[in-house]
């Protein structure tokens, strides 16, 4: 009788932790306080997105250890290519969503078969160089793109779900399919980096020679985690392109891949999976806070995370986990300090 | 016919050449031992025969099949496993998890995204048993990086042993360990070799010339003398090191 | 046939001259790489520092209000510009001990922390130069000597793009002279063979990449001095020169000094021909042909095995 609930437990528990049920709640509400707060429904949107898009990197420079400097291109890529299904294909949220994430993919998985058995710096520098053709190709190649002026008028499609339909016309509505993204993303990724799969990539970043060695092809990891994280990419460049209605040639630039490099390290990607959710929040708050002050905040965040690197590479995820280790170790005392307690960076 | 064979390999790099027709034959189930000295080719040689550099010429024949320039996970899937002179563990993983992913029962699963190796009863089982054969029972969950170099040094070898292979290679095993753990690493090779050909590069000649049936000298990229613990010691280039009294 | 070669001179003229330019920037990007075994991704940024800091010593538009340097801005321009040439670099140079002594903490880590600092630090030293000289772009006065153009048959010459390579040409010479004809650059090249030598040697390894790091960031200020009146000087310009310098170091292959100003000339090369006939496509071509080479050829021209790899 009580074996059934603890095996279903213990499956769920494959599936689902406390912190990502957390982060479901947190963000799940969002939009009823963030106004409250003082912050605006559009910044939620863009925080969903960019957290999609981090994550994905994250699975590469984090996991993997494959130092993508060019990633931007991707995310413009899925932008552009969920515009063109729509003018072109089919005016239907989901066939454009899908045309997103298949030519996305297509597109990542040509690269990756092109560098995958490369590692390091050198493979830093083959993906800057091929986001800088693609980047080029894009604002050269007009008939497609519109060039300089991007791809305008792009439609929030309404949400089909057969039964019932939604618009996304509101921030309100767009912020809950992004959240829904989300959702998908994070179980999903959460599951692939816990499975076999998972062990091996990171296997791999730690030393790619003796994975092979062992029996495993380790140019078919590489390209596999590098299709699929260009995949979560062009996804999280649909979305963008619905947000901003319209594909601007801005956000493949070499400028945008450095600074989602910045984010996904400022929070700890090296060695939290939370660490990319954090130093979005992270990085979009300081450009709203700092902003409201200074018109040079980047200056000041520039700033931040040079000491960052100094001082804690482990960023943010890396401060928790040392206010987590000091908590335990006062909890061990009959009376912890109070004043001890880890900080609410890490409880969303 | 011998398990594992090696004819007439050459390998250079650049002008220079590495290796110069070099024929091995490695019994099944004997431990077969390569000296000589720095520079040799030795590594050279177990990187060619394990798949890490293609020949330039010459065929590497494992069990009868022709495995002459397969990659690495090729070679590795026949059932051939090594071990590195300097050391190539995962640092981040505990000792159980480095073993673990060496289970070929895992490479199966290698794209399985719905599996979770540390909920893997059977995978957990085979891993810990074999820390417990290279004697670091009870240092499963312990960060590799945390283990003593002795303790590093064989788990450098139980991920070899993991994988299950036919044939071992290890690349001086020895290196860097005490008198007291290099007896250990003794008494384990002595053990495991019950059921896996083992060839060993060394540099401690008393430890191979205990342990190997047969023992090949490589020098200048060449065999230049192989046969028996016993006949070697007999050999010009074995004497004049000074190490023919240690036979 | 003959006319068009003969069309074609001033644009290999240009390109020789970008060429080179682009192997002097790269030479003190790859010191730094061989010694410190850093990516500096601020090398464009102490690129265009150098150029502001060259404006600033020439006086008119970007001079300083100050009444003490008004006596030296009346000086005749040939003066100022030895001086610049002189002190901006120098100036360049003490902001790269900075960043150096920023990236102590770095070493011994993974590469990629190192990227990432110099990464920061570009974004950083980028928004300065937007917050002391505005977003507007600058242009480098010149003087007399060495501006205008001169007529060879029907086609017309900038003498300044001669000057440019022959000062190009002669600092590259002078770096090899000091390289492998002095005891200091013998240090250096033992420090980027293996740090642990310099120890053995005798010398300070810290105080040698601290030097090292000031001395890369000097050229990277001359270069960008040079390039000035070519490209313009704006807050930018640092990341258009820093990928140009990334594609000839990984085209020559890391630790080849030839290597690296024969893969300058190339990308220099096929940069201004490609932008005399397909303006559009210029810079596109640079990185086809880095993905083509790199391909086939995984470490350039004549690279040696490195830190990058890991």
């Amino acid at each position: 009788m009580s074996i059934l609930p603890q095996a279903l437990s213990a499956r769920l528990a494959n599936w689902f932790t406390a912190p990502m049920l957390v982060s479901f709640l947190v963000f799940g509400t969002m939009p009823f306080w963030i106004d409250a707060v003082g912050l605006y429904q559009y910044l939620g949107v863009e925080v969903m997105i960019w957290v999609i898009f981090a994550l994905a990197v994250n699975l590469l420079l984090g996991y993997t250890g494959l130092p993508s400097f060019g990633h931007g291109a991707f995310l413009g890529i899925g932008a552009y290519a969920y515009g063109l299904t729509q003018f072109n294909v089919a005016a239907n949220l989901w066939i454009s969503l899908l045309g997103a994430v298949v030519v996305t993919a297509a597109l990542g998985g040509l690269v990756a078969a092109l560098i995958s058995h490369r590692r390091g710096i050198y493979f830093a520098l083959m993906t800057i160089a091929c986001a800088q053709i693609f980047y080029f190709v894009a604002s050269k190649w007009t008939d497609m793109t519109g060039g300089e002026d991007g791809l305008l008028n792009i439609l929030r499609l309404p949400v089909d779900l057969g039964l019932t339909e939604f618009s996304i016309k509101s921030n309100f509505n767009l912020y809950y399919l992004c959240f829904a993204a989300y959702v998908i993303i994070v179980v999903l990724m959460w599951r692939l980096v816990h499975s076999p799969f998972g062990q091996i990539i990171r296997a791999i970043k730690q030393n790619d020679s003796r994975v092979a060695f062992l029996g495993y092809n380790v140019w078919l990891y590489k390209w596999l985690i590098f299709t699929l994280s260009c995949a979560i990419s062009g996804l999280a460049g649909a979305l963008f392109a619905m947000a901003q209605e319209g594909a601007y040639i801005n956000i493949m630039s070499l400028q945008w891949s450095g600074i989602v490099i910045l984010m996904v390290l400022i929070g700890g990607g090296f060695i939290n999976f939370w660490g990319p959710v954090l130093g979005v929040i992270f990085y979009f708050l300081a450009r709203d806070i700092l902003g409201a002050y200074t018109d040079t905040w980047l200056l000041w965040f520039g700033l931040i995370f040079v000491i960052m690197v100094m001082f804690k590479p482990e960023g943010l995820a890396g401060i928790w986990h040392d206010a987590q280790s000091m908590f335990g170790r006062r909890k061990a005392k009959p009376q912890p300090d109070p004043s001890a307690k880890p900080s609410h960076a890490g409880g969303d | 016919m011998a398990l594992f064979e090696a004819h007439h390999l050459h390998k250079r790099f650049a002008d220079q050449v590495v290796l110069e027709d070099i024929t091995l034959s490695f019994e099944v189930n004997q431990i077969s031992g390569i000296m000589g000295p720095n520079g040799a080719g030795k590594t050279t040689c177990f990187n060619v025969l394990t798949g890490r550099y293609r020949p330039d010429r010459g065929k590497v024949l494992f069990d009868g099949q022709d495995i002459t320039g397969l990659p690495p996970r090729k070679i590795a899937r026949h059932g051939i496993a090594r071990s590195f002179q300097m050391m190539n563990l995962f640092d981040e993983y505990t000792a159980l998890e480095n073993i673990v992913l060496a289970l070929p029962e895992v490479r199966a699963k290698g794209f399985s995204v719905l599996h979770d190796l540390a909920h893997d009863g059977s995978a957990q089982d085979r891993g810990a048993a074999v820390l417990a054969r290279i004697g670091l029972a009870g240092r499963e969950h312990t960060l590799s990086s945390a283990l003593s170099y002795g303790q590093r040094r064989a788990l450098e070898i139980g991920i070899a042993l993991a994988a299950e292979p036919r044939m071992l290679f290890l690349d001086e095993p020895t290196s860097g360990l005490g008198t007291d753990a290099t007896a250990t690493l003794a008494a384990l090779i002595q053990e495991i070799r019950k059921s896996v050909t083992i060839v060993i590069i060394e540099h401690d000649m008393k430890f191979l010339f205990d342990l190997a049936d047969r023992i090949a000298v490589i020098h200048w990229g060449q065999v230049i003398a192989q046969g028996s613990p016993e006949a070697l010691g007999e050999n010009e280039w074995v004497r004049a090191s000074n190490l023919g009294a240690l036979a | 046939m003959f006319d068009f070669l003969i069309g074609l001179l001033p644009h290999l003229l240009n390109g020789v001259a970008l060429g080179l330019l682009f192997a002097l920037l790269s030479l003190g990007f790859m010191l730094i790489i061989g010694v410190m075994e850093v990516i500096n991704l601020a090398h464009g940024s102490l690129f265009a520092l150098g150029a502001y800091f060259a404006v600033m010593l020439m006086g008119q538009d970007g001079g300083l209000p100050f009444a003490f340097m008004q006596s030296y801005y009346d000086l005749p321009a040939i003066p100022r510009y030895i001086i610049a040439l002189i002190v901006a670099p120098a100036l360049v140079g003490v902001v790269g001990m900075g960043l150096e002594i920023c990236l102590r903490r770095t070493y011994g880590k993974d590469p990629l922390y190192g990227l990432l600092l110099t990464f920061g630090a570009a974004l950083v030293l980028e928004e300065v130069i937007r917050e002391i000289w505005g977003p507007a772009e600058y242009f480098l006065p010149l003087p007399k000597a060495i501006s205008g153009g001169f007529f060879f048959g029907d086609l017309i010459y900038s003498n300044y793009r001669i000057f440019a390579a022959i000062f190009a040409m002669a600092m590259i010479g002078l770096l090899w002279a000091f390289l492998n004809r002095t005891p200091y650059g013998a240090v250096i090249k033992a420090g980027a063979h293996d740090s642990e030598m310099v120890r053995v040697l005798g010398y300070n390894l810290s105080r040698l990449r601290l030097y090292v790091f000031a001395f890369g960031a000097a050229l990277a200020a001359i270069a960008g001095i040079i390039m000035a009146p070519i490209w313009g000087v704006r807050p930018h310009v640092g990341v258009d020169a820093v990928i140009p310098a990334f594609v000839v170091i990984v085209l020559g292959g890391v630790g080849s000094f030839w290597g690296a100003v024969s893969a300058g000339l190339l990308v220099g090369m096929m940069v201004a021909l490609t932008a005399a006939f397909l303006t559009e496509w210029s810079l596109l071509s640079m990185y086809l042909l880095l993905l083509v080479v790199v391909t086939f050829r995984s470490r350039g021209f004549a690279g040696k095995a490195s830190a990058l790899e890991q």
